[in-house]
C-alpha cells in the first residue's frame, strides 16, 4: 500500500523532552559520522559471556583499545571475561555495575530475543550518561523494538539496530558492538574517505573488502539492521554523513522493504547498491526479516528512488557504465568499487590508496578429480593472499583436526539420542545398524569413528587378545579382592583398570608421537600400502636419540610380542606400521616390544582419518591406553583361578585366542566359559550394540565426562584415561546396568518350572498363551489389590510400555521391531521373545492395559541373555546370582564402547570442570 | 504471517470486544442461513484463503444472496474458488456467510508500524469501501503515536476533525477503535487492517462500527501471537515439505530462511547472510533448487541438522553444490563447514555416490580450517570442487557455480558419475 503522509496531522508527536538534532522530527543525538564510534566511548556488554559476545567482545576490546569496562550476566557476576589486554569484569545488573564504580555511555546487547526490551530499558533507566545503544540481537519482536525505540526517545538515546553488526571507525580504530572485520577488523576495516551503510551485516565487512581492490579505505561502517524498525537509519546516516569531513562519499547497501530512503537527498556523492528484485516473487520474508517489500517498497521502486536523487536513468554495470558526479545505482556489490571510482574520477577525487587485491576468480582450493574440465572451469589454484596462505601451509603439515573447546556439560559430539524415535546414535551411526557389527568393529569405531577394513580388524582382534591375560597382575588381584568382598561387577572391574594407569601405556603414546613424526608428511596415504619405502625413515630414527628411545623402551615386557606377531602372520596381516617397529629394532639389533607393536597397530587403525583430517591427533595418541583398558575390564571379569598362568585364559591358549579368536569370541568366553557358537556370537554381538550409547545424558556417560572434566581437558596430557572408565563404571549400578536383570528374573519366574529345555527350538511343546494368561491375570489382581491399599508404587512388569511409543491401539518400540526381524531373517527363534508378544496381548485382553504395549528395547537385552544362559542355568551350573552379574556385566561391555567415545570427545573439546552446576542452579531441599 | 477475512476475523475481533458482522462458517446450515437473511436482509458469500490474500471483490469472488437457494449455489462456487495476486495462486478452502450490513457510511482504518516515523501508526479516512491507493493524500489521516501509552481515542477524534468527517461517526470511532490496540500492540501484529467498516446505524439513529472485512500481519518473532491460539496450519498453505523441516530449527541463534525457487533446479546454493542471498538467488535465477540464508553463526548441530535436510531434499537433482557467503563477521567458517561436510558424508554414505561438482565461496573466522576440512571430505568422497576466498567477487563466484552448471549438463555429470561408479540420473 502506498503511504500517504499528512504531516499536518503529526504536530504534538515529536514533542520529546530530550533534545537532539533540530532537523528531525525526532530523537537523534549523532550529529557527525565521527560521533558514532570514538575512542572516548566507555561500553558496558549485556550477557557479555553469552556464546556470541564471548568469540566478539574480546576482539572489539583490543581493537578499540579496551573500551569495554564492564560487562554484565545475571547469575555470573563476580566472573570475568579473559582478553589480551586484561580481563573485563562482569557484574549481575547494569546497576551493580555502576555501584562498583564504572562510568559508560554505551550498552552492547547480546540478551537473547525475549529479554532484549528489558534490559535497553533497564540500562537506560539506571544510567544517566548512556547515550548509544548497540542491539545485535536478531528476532527481537515488533512490538517491544516499538518500546525501545520510545523510551530510548523520551530519554535521549541514540540505538543502533537491532539484528545488527554495529558500528566501526577504522580512524579512530573503534568498532563498538558486533564483529565488523571478523576476527581480523584490520584486515578490512582500513582508513579512507567512504563511509558504508548497510543493511546487511556480512556485506558492511564484504564491501570493505571490495573497496580495497579499487584503492579505498572506509571512516564509518554501519550495519543498520533490517528489522521492521531500524532506529538509526538511512535518514540519520546521511546527516552525519555529511557532517563528516573525512568522509567524501558513502556506499549505501539497501534492500527492499520500508521507506527510509525515499525522502533522502545527498550533498556529496553516493553509490547506493540496491538489492532484492527476485524478492518480489516471494511471497513471504526469507533472509532478513524486514526485507519482504509490499508494493511501494521493493527493489524496483527503491531503484527509481535512488536514480532520481543521484540523477541517472539505468543501472551501473561495467559493460554499461551510468554515473553522475552525484553517484550511481548499482545492483551488484562487485560493481560498487569500479562505480565509486568512476563516480570520484567525475569528482577529480583519486582512490585512497593503490589497489590492494582484486576481485577476479582465485581459486585457493581445487581438485579435478581426474575429470577432463574445460579450461574455463580448470582454473588453477592461486596463492591465497596473506595471512591465509600461511595458514595454508601450516594446515598442510598439521595432521589430524582440532575441535573448537566449549561447555560439554550435557553435549557430546559423539553420540546423541533422537528424542522422537528413542535411537541413539554413535558418530552418526544408528546403534540399531551398529548392532549388526561385531564387538571388535564397534570398539574401534568409537575410537576412529569409521569402521575399519579387514585388516585393521584382524589387527585389533590380536591386540586385544594379547592384553586380555591379567593372570598375577595386580589389577587381576585387586578385582579379585574387590570380588570376594561381594562388590557388584561394576565395583570389581573398577579395581583392576584403575591400575591401567598412564605409566603402564607410556611407552606406546610415545611410539605412536614418533611414529606420527616421521611418517606424518611424508606420502603414505595408508599403512595398507607395505612396499612404501621407510628407508629415510629409519636412518632419521636411528640418528635421534629422542625417536630412537622410543622405538627401544627401557623398560621392556616382552612376553606377548613373539605371540603377537606369529598370529598376524597366523591371520595373513600385516601392517607398514608394524614392518617398520620390526625393522627398525632389527637394525639397532633389538627387537618390537608389545608397545610399540600395540602403537603400531594403534597408528595403522587411526592413519585414514588422521589424515582425513577426522580425527585429533590426540585420540590416536591415546588409543593404546583405550585398548589396553578394553582389554583389562574384559580380562578381569574372569577370577585368576580361571586364567591361572600368563598363558591361559579361561580354559584356552592366549597364543590360540590371539591366532583365531576375535574378541566378541573371547568377551563371550569371559562370560560364559564356553567358545560361542555362530548363532551364539552373532546374538551377543547384537546384544552389545544395542547397548552402546542412550546419548550423553545417561548416567554413565556423565560419569565418564565427569571424570574428564574434573581432570581439565584443556591439559590434554594430564587427563586420565583408565579413570574416565572408573567415572563410567562408578555411574552404574544395580539400577543402572543391573537392572537388566529384572526382566530376567520375572521370565524365570515364569519359565522356572515350565520344563523349558531349549529356548531356541520352536517346538517347545508349551502353551505360551496359557502362561502369558497367568501371568497377566496375577498381574492384574496384584495391582488390583496394591491400588486398593493405596499403593501406587506398585512393582510394573518390566519391559513392557514405553513413554514414548504409547498411544496407539497396537504400540510397537522400533528398536524392538528392528532386533525381531534380524533375528526372523535369520530364522532363528526365541522362545522368551515369543513369549513377551504373547504376555502384552494377554495384558489387554485381562484389562490390565488400555491398549497393547509394545515390548520395549530393554526386553531385547534380556531375552536374548537368558536364550544364551538357560541351559546352563537349568543344568545346574550357574545360579540366580550368576546370571544377575553376567547381566550387569553384558550391560558394561557394551557400554565401554560408547564410554571411550565420549572420554575422547570431552577430552578434544571440553574445557576444565565444565560439567559442574552453576550454585545459582542448585537447591536446597532441606 | 497473515489473515485476511472474517472466518478468523471476527474471533479475533471478539477478543477486544469490537463489532463485526453477523458471521456464519461453511459448516452453516440452511435454517441458520435464512435467518441471517431474514435479519439483516442478505448475505455475502466469500471463500476462505490460508494467508494473506486480498481483493476478492474485484476477481469476482464475493457472492451476494438474498435468498438461501442463490447463497447455496454461491457457497458451490467459490468453496473451491481459485485466485491470484502476482505469484501467489491460493484455493480457498471453504466460504463464510456474512451478513448485509446497510449503512450511510463506510470507514477505512488501519494499524501498522510505519518506517518514516518509526512509530505505530494509524491510517485512517471516512472514504472507505474503495482502494485506499486511489484516494487523495487530504482525504486520508496517518498519525503515528507513542506506543508507551498506546493508542487513545483522541488520536481519532483529530484526525477525524482534520479531515472533515460527518460528525456522527466520530464518536462511535473514538469510543471503539482504541480497543485494537490491544490487539495490535499485545497480541504480535504488525498490520491490522478493517475495510470496510460499516457505521450501521439502530432503530434510535445511533452508529456503530461494524468491521466487515479484516486483514491482519503478524510477527513471526513475537511469541505472543501464540496467545490468539491460531491454527500453525493458518500460516502453513504453502510451505513444501522442506520448508516446513527447516522452519521446525527456527532459534534466534542462526537463521534458517529458505524458500523453493524452482523445485526442478540443479544448482543448489546453500547461502550465508541476507546479503549473499540477495545477490545468489538473484543471479541463480531458475537454476537455484532453494533460496537460503543459514548466516548469523548456527552452532555445528544446527548446521548439521540444516544440511542433512537440505542434503535429503535436493542432492540427488543436483549438479552443483554451491556453499556461498561473505566475509563472515562472526560465522565460525569451521563449525559451518565442518557440518556441512559431514552431512555429505553421511549421505553418501547412507545413499550412495552422487555426481556432485562443488562449489564454494566464503570469508571469515577460521576460514582457512573449515575450507581445508571441506577439501579433505571431498577429496575423500572423490568429488571436484573448486574453493574461492572472499577476494574473488561474489557474483564472479555465482557466474562459475553456473559455468558449472552448464558443464554438468553437457556430460560432465554422466563423467563424475564414471568416476565415482555409478549410472547418472
Amino acid at each position: 500500500m502506498t503511504q500517504h503522509l499528512n504531516y499536518e496531522l503529526n504536530k504534538g508527536y515529536n514533542y520529546m523532552s530530550a533534545k537532539g538534532e533540530i532537523k528531525f522530527p525526532y530523537y537523534v543525538g549523532i550529529h557527525s559520522l565521527m560521533g558514532i564510534a570514538t575512542r572516548e566511548d566507555r561500553v558496558c556488554v549485556l550477557n557479555i559471556l553469552g556464546g556470541e559476545s564471548r568469540t566478539v567482545t574480546p576482539t572489539s576490546h583490543v581493537y578499540s583499545g579496551g573500551n569495554v569496562v564492564c560487562g554484565t550476566m545475571p547469575g555470573r557476576g563476580g566472573e570475568v571475561m579473559k582478553t589480551a589486554i586484561g580481563d573485563i569484569p562482569v557484574y549481575h545488573s547494569v546497576l551493580e555495575a555502576l555501584e562498583a564504580g564504572h562510568r559508560f555511555n554505551v550498552a552492547v546487547v547480546y540478551v537473547p530475543p525475549s529479554g532484549v526490551r528489558d534490559s535497553v530499558i533497564e540500562a537506560v533507566r539506571v544510567n544517566p550518561e548512556l547515550k548509544k545503544v548497540v542491539i545485535l540481537t536478531e528476532k527481537v519482536s515488533v512490538s517491544h523494538a516499538r518500546m525501545i525505540r520510545q523510551y530510548c526517545q523520551q530519554r535521549g538515546v541514540d540505538v543502533f539496530g537491532a539484528n545488527c553488526l554495529g558500528v566501526a571507525d577504522a580512524h579512530q580504530h573503534v568498532r563498538i558492538g558486533g564483529a565488523l572485520g571478523g576476527n581480523a577488523p584490520e584486515e578490512s576495516l582500513v582508513p579512507g574517505s567512504i563511509a558504508i551503510y548497510s543493511n546487511s551485516g556480512n556485506f558492511t565487512t564484504t564491501i570493505a573488502t571490495y573497496l580495497l581492490t579499487a584503492g579505498w579505505g572506509t571512516t564509518v561502517s554501519l550495519s543498520s539492521g533490517k528489522d521492521v524498525y531500524i532506529h538509526f537509519a538511512a535518514p540519520e546516516f546521511t546527516y552525519a554523513f555529511h557532517n563528516d569531513y573525512r568522509t567524501q562519499a558513502a556506499v549505501m547497501y539497501i534492500e527492499p522493504g520500508g521507506y527510509y530512503e525515499i525522502d533522502l537527498s545527498f550533498n556529496k556523492p553516493v553509490v547506493a547498491c540496491v538489492v532484492g528484485r527476485w524478492k518480489a516473487k516471494l511471497t513471504r520474508a526469507c533472509g532478513h526479516a524486514g526485507a519482504i517489500a509490499g508494493s511501494g517498497d521493493d527493489a524496483a521502486a527503491k531503484e527509481r528512488w535512488f536514480m532520481e536523487k543521484l540523477g541517472v536513468n539505468d543501472i551501473y554495470t561495467p559493460e554499461k557504465p551510468v554515473f553522475s558526479a552525484a553517484g550511481a545505482v548499482v545492483t551488484n556489490i562487485a560493481h560498487i568499487p569500479m562505480a565509486l571510482t568512476d563516480v570520484m574520477a567525475k569528482q577529480g577525487i583519486k582512490p585512497d590508496f593503490p589497489p590492494r587485491g582484486s576481485l577476479e576468480l582465485k581459486p585457493w582450493f581445487g581438485n579435478n578429480q581426474d575429470l577432463n574440465l574445460p579450461p574455463e572451469l580448470d582454473l588453477p589454484i592461486v596463492r591465497a593472499l596473506a595471512p591465509y596462505d600461511q595458514q595454508i601451509e601450516v594446515l598442510a603439515r598439521q595432521l589430524g583436526t582440532v575441535f573448537p573447546r566449549q561447555n560439554m556439560k550435557d553435549c557430546s559430539g559423539a553420540s546423541r539420542m533422537d528424542a522422537q524415535t528413542q535411537v541413539s546414535k554413535i558418530h552418526g551411526l544408528s546403534i540399531l545398524d551398529a548392532s549388526t557389527k561385531t564387538f571388535e568393529e564397534n570398539l574401534v569405531l568409537t575410537l576412529i569413528r569409521e569402521y575399519p577394513d579387514a585388516t585393521g580388524t584382524a589387527l585389533a582382534n590380536v591386540i586385544l587378545n594379547a592384553f586380555v591375560n591379567q593372570s598375577g597382575t595386580i589389577g587381576l588381584a585387586a578385582a579379585d579382592a574387590a570380588r570376594a568382598a561381594g562388590n557388584s561387577p561394576n565395583t570389581v572391574l573398577s579395581a583392576a583398570v584403575a591400575m591401567v594407569g598412564p605409566k603402564a601405556v607410556q611407552d606406546a603414546r610415545v611410539a605412536v608421537r614418533a611414529l606420527v613424526d616421521l611418517f606424518g608428511n611424508t606420502k603414505l596415504n595408508s599403512p595398507n600400502q607395505r612396499d612404501f619405502d621407510f628407508g629415510p625413515q629409519i636412518e632419521q630414527a636411528s640418528n635421534d636419540p629422542v625417536l630412537r628411545a622410543a622405538f627401544i623402551p627401557q623398560n621392556r615386557d616382552d612376553r606377548r610380542v613373539h605371540g603377537m606377531l606369529q598370529a598376524m602372520e597366523a591371520r595373513g596381516v600385516g601392517s607398514l606400521f608394524v614392518d617398520f617397529v620390526k625393522a627398525f629394532a632389527e637394525r639397532n639389533g633389538s627387537h618390537p616390544t608389545d608397545m610399540t607393536i600395540l602403537a603400531a597397530v594403534a597408528c595403522h587403525l587411526a592413519w585414514g582419518p588422521l589424515l582425513h583430517k577426522r580425527l585429533p591427533l590426540a585420540t590416536l595418541s591415546n588409543m593404546p591406553w583405550h585398548f589396553v583398558v578394553f582389554s583389562t575390564l574384559v580380562g578381569s571379569t574372569v577370577p585368576q583361578s580361571r586364567q591361572p598362568d600368563p598363558h591361559t585364559f579361561s580354559g584356552v591358549g592366549v597364543h590360540e585366542l590371539m591366532n583365531s579368536w576375535s574378541f566378541s569370541e573371547t568377551a563371550f568366553l569371559a562370560l560364559f566359559g564356553h567358545r560361542p557358537s555362530e548363532s551364539e556370537l552373532y546374538s551377543f554381538s547384537v546384544l552389545l550394540g544395542l547397548i552402546i550409547t542412550n546419548g550423553p545424558g545417561t548416567i554413565s556417560a556423565q560419569g565418564a565426562k565427569g571424570a574428564v572434566s574434573a581432570d581439565g581437558p584443556e591439559m590434554q596430557d594430564r587427563i586420565q584415561v583408565n579413570k574416565g572408565y572408573i567415572g563410567f563404571m562408578t555411574h552404574t549400578g544395580y539400577a543402572h546396568g543391573g537392572n537388566g536383570y529384572e526382566a530376567i528374573a520375572f521370565l524365570l519366574d515364569c519359565f522356572r518350572k515350565s520344563g523349558l529345555t531349549d529356548p531356541a527350538d520352536p517346538n517347545h511343546g508349551l502353551n505360551l498363551d496359557a502362561i502369558a494368561l497367568e501371568q497377566a491375570k496375577a498381574y492384574g489382581s496384584y495391582k488390583k489389590k496394591a491400588k486398593a491399599e493405596g499403593n501406587l508404587n506398585y512393582g510394573k512388569i518390566p519391559c513392557v510400555n514405553h513413554p514414548i511409543f504409547k498411544g496407539k491401539d497396537i504400540n510397537f518400540d522400533p528398536r524392538e521391531v528392528f532386533v525381531a526381524d534380524l533375528f526372523k531373517r535369520r530364522g532363528e527363534y526365541n522362545i522368551f521373545h515369543d513369549f513377551y508378544h504373547r504376555l502384552v496381548q494377554a495384558l489387554f485382553k485381562v484389562g490390565v492395559s488400555k491398549n497393547i504395549y509394545c515390548v520395549n528395547v530393554d526386553a531385547v537385552i534380556a531375552i536374548l541373555l537368558l536364550k544364551m544362559l538357560w541351559k546352563p542355568f537349568i543344568d545346574g551350573q550357574i545360579d540366580d546370582a550368576t546370571l544377575e552379574s553376567a547381566a550387569f556385566t553384558t550391560f558394561l561391555f557394551g557400554r565401554m564402547m560408547g564410554t571411550a567415545a565420549e572420554i575422547d570427545d570431552h577430552a578434544n573439546r571440553g574445557r576444565n570442570m565444565d560439567t559442574r552446576t552453576a550454585a545459582s542452579q542448585c537447591s536446597f531441599a532441606g | 504471517m497473515q489473515i485476511t477475512g472474517m472466518s478468523w476475523g471476527a474471533k479475533l475481533l471478539k477478543y477486544v470486544g469490537f463489532p463485526t458482522a453477523k458471521i456464519l462458517g461453511p459448516e452453516a446450515t440452511k435454517e441458520e442461513i435464512q435467518a441471517v437473511i431474514d435479519e439483516y436482509g442478505g448475505v455475502l458469500v466469500k471463500p476462505i484463503f490460508k494467508g494473506g490474500i486480498g481483493k476478492k471483490g474485484k476477481a469476482g469472488l464475493i457472492g451476494k444472496a438474498t435468498d438461501v437457494a442463490t447463497a447455496m449455489r454461491e457457497k458451490e462456487r467459490l468453496y473451491f474458488a481459485e485466485h491470484r495476486v502476482g505469484n501467489t495462486v491460493a484455493k480457498a478452502e471453504g466460504v463464510t456467510f456474512e451478513s448485509f450490513i446497510a449503512c450511510k457510511h463506510e470507514v477505512y482504518f488501519s494499524l501498522t508500524d510505519n518506517t518514516q516515523f518509526r512509530a505505530p501508526t494509524m491510517t485512517i479516512t471516512h472514504h472507505g469501501g474503495m482502494d485506499i491507493e486511489e484516494l487523495g493524500r487530504d482525504q486520508i489521516a496517518a498519525v503515528p503515536f507513542d506506543p508507551l501509552t498506546g493508542f487513545k481515542g483522541f488520536i481519532v477524534n483529530n484526525a477525524l476533525n482534520k479531515l472533515n468527517a460527518p460528525a456522527e461517526i466520530i464518536s462511535p470511532l473514538v469510543q471503539n477503535l482504541p480497543k485494537l490496540w490491544d490487539l495490535f500492540h499485545h497480541y504480535g501484529m504488525t498490520t491490522l487492517e478493517l475495510n470496510p467498516i460499516r457505521m450501521m446505524e439502530d432503530g434510535k439513529g445511533r452508529l456503530t462500527p461494524i468491521a466487515c472485512d479484516f486483514k491482519a500481519s503478524f510477527d513471526g518473532d513475537d511469541p505472543n501471537v501464540e496467545r490468539l491460539g491460531l491454527s500453525k496450519d493458518l500460516f502453513h498453505q504453502d510451505l513444501s515439505p522442506f520448508e516446513r523441516e527447516v522452519n521446525q530449527l527456527r532459534t534466534y541463534q542462526g537463521q534458517s530462511d529458505v524458500f523453493v525457487m524452482n523445485s526442478l533446479g540443479t544448482i543448489t546454493a546453500m547461502t550465508f547472510g541476507g546479503g549473499a542471498n540477495a545477490l545468489v538467488t538473484e543471479l541463480l535465477g531458475d537454476r537455484a533448487t532453494i533460496s537460503s540464508d543459514f548466516g548469523g553463526n548456527p552452532p555445528y548441530s544446527k548446521m548439521l541438522e540444516i544440511s542433512r535436510i537440505t542434503y535429503r531434499h535436493w542432492l540427488k537433482q543436483t549438479n552443483v553444490l554451491f556453499l556461498i557467503g561473505g566475509k563472515a563477521n562472526n560465522t565460525d567458517i569451521y563449525e559451518t563447514f565442518r557440518a556441512m561436510a559431514d552431512a555429505l558424508r553421511e549421505f553418501f554414505s547412507a545413499h550412495g555416490p552422487q555426481p556432485l561438482f562443488v562449489v564454494v565461496g566464503r570469508g571469515g573466522p577460521n576460514l582457512v580450517r573449515g575450507l581445508g576440512y571441506l577439501r579433505d571430505t571431498l577429496d575423500a568422497l572423490g568429488l571436484p570442487y573448486r574453493m574461492f576466498g572472499y577476494d574473488s567477487a561474489m557474483s564472479e563466484v555465482v557466474n562459475f557455480a553456473q559455468a558449472v552448471d552448464d558443464w554438468m549438463a553437457k556430460g560432465g555429470r554422466q563423467q563424475i558419475a564414471r568416476k565415482l561408479g555409478i549410472t547418472s540420473n
